[in-house]
């Protein structure tokens, strides 16, 4: 363990939430763009977990509970309107809703 | 001329050759994640002819260019990496490779369950940082709830076809909103996360490994919160029922924490009215979700069934 460092966890951290940004903006699934945004919640875990190591202080792991947390409520409440939209237009495309930008 | 100095003080800090080191990793960062964006960019489906493949394996080289530097950087005197550096390299290629998957795959079912591949990597890593709960948590939680109801709603709302035939997958999945200006996007944000990390990463940043810290604050919890506890009466009815209980007194008795032991204490201490919030926010989200999701019949709509 003395010879790894914060910075290659934070360097793979911020790469699974680059990939997740990339997803959320290139993706017009509606599903799969949900699904980016938790990609981004893993790198800030890993992140978090990764300083909680290295402070020796085990609240960056209480965080990564309450992320847990938001990402349960977020994936109840979203897959919820996904399912609602999907009623409405029969597509789970994310351009189908292009009239809302007024 | 860094040499000497880099077998004396492990790390990145060596304060001598600091500004030879340091300009080559940057430099380094910044190919790989040119690289990288390349690979992406070739992984992203599209019209006509797309090569995966291809864009794997430079990926791939990317990755394992940027995973040889960062061994290279690792301290010379130590010689091999140890085992938790071996599993780190592993499970972050792992991650990485499924994370790119989960965005250039066609099929929102193979999405889904590449992001599973995420997971799991992941918690690997939590289990080189020796965070278990955490990582028996990540694949329960995420993996197993979060992800089924992914699944489940990937399913409902198919639009239509079958799933193995290509052509039928509609056409939103199979074409990507503006790849090159959200590869672009999202590999400046990661250069300038890089930099930032290269920057400070010249203090030396490495674990912890004596755990003295740990063990300090273990010590502290143990005598100021735990001693000075009296007994209380279910404790002992407990305990008399169940001697193999495990008691706050005995807890006292113990040198050190296991993880799972410090994150409870440290959720159900210092964060009573955070676990409180999270609570309410579940209980809203559950609220939330079967009121929007619920199916509404008109008013005016005929009623199909009268008991």
């Amino acid at each position: 363990m003395d010879s790894m460092m914060l910075t290659h966890y934070l360097i793979i951290g911020a790469i699974l939430f680059c990939m997740g940004l990339i997803g959320f903006i290139t993706r017009r699934n509606l599903i799969i763009m949900f699904l980016c945004t938790e990609m981004m919640f893993q790198g800030v875990s890993l992140s978090l977990v990764a300083f909680s190591r290295y402070h020796c202080n085990v609240t960056g792991q209480t965080f990564v509970i309450f992320v847990l947390t938001i990402a349960a409520a977020e994936a109840a409440l979203a897959l919820g309107l996904v399912v609602l939209l999907f009623r409405r237009k029969r597509t789970l495309d994310a351009n189908a809703w292009s009239s809302l930008k007024g | 001329m860094g040499l000497p100095a880099a077998s004396s003080m492990p790390g990145w800090g060596e304060s001598a050759g600091l500004w030879i080191k340091r300009i080559p990793m940057t430099a380094a960062l910044y190919i790989a994640s040119v690289v990288g964006a390349v690979a992406l960019y070739m992984m992203m489906p599209r019209r006509g002819y797309t090569p995966v493949r291809f864009g794997f394996l430079l990926g791939a080289c990317s990755l394992g260019g940027l995973w040889l530097f960062l061994g290279r950087e690792l301290p010379a005197i130590t010689g091999l990496p140890d085992a938790a550096a071996g599993y780190y390299y592993l499970f972050g290629a792992i991650a990485i490779g499924a994370a790119a998957r989960v965005i250039t795959q066609t099929k929102p079912v193979y999405s889904a369950l590449w992001f599973v591949m995420v997971v799991l990597a992941v918690a690997g890593l939590f289990l080189t940082l020796e965070a278990e709960f955490m990582a028996f948590a990540m694949v329960i939680i995420y993996g197993g709830a979060i992800l089924v109801t992914y699944v489940f709603v990937i399913m409902l709302a198919a639009d239509s076809g079958d799933a193995s035939n290509d052509e039928d997958t509609p056409e939103y999945d199979r074409l990507p909103r503006e790849p090159v200006a959200a590869i672009a996007v999202g590999f400046l944000m990661l250069s300038l996360l890089l930099s930032v990390f290269a920057m400070h990463s010249e203090d030396g940043s490495t674990f912890p490994q004596n755990y003295q810290a740990q063990s300090e604050s273990d010590a502290f919890v143990i005598t100021n919160e735990l001693t000075h506890r009296p007994i209380t009466e279910l404790e002992a009815r407990i305990k008399a029922k169940n001697p193999d209980a495990v008691m706050p007194a005995d807890l006292a008795r113990k040198d050190k924490l296991d993880n799972i032991e410090k994150v409870g204490l440290d959720l159900f201490k210092s964060h009573p009215l955070g676990l409180e919030l999270a609570g309410v926010i579940l209980l809203v989200a559950i609220i939330g979700a079967v009121v929007i999701a619920k199916k509404r019949v008109e008013d005016d709509a005929p009623i199909q069934e009268e008991g």
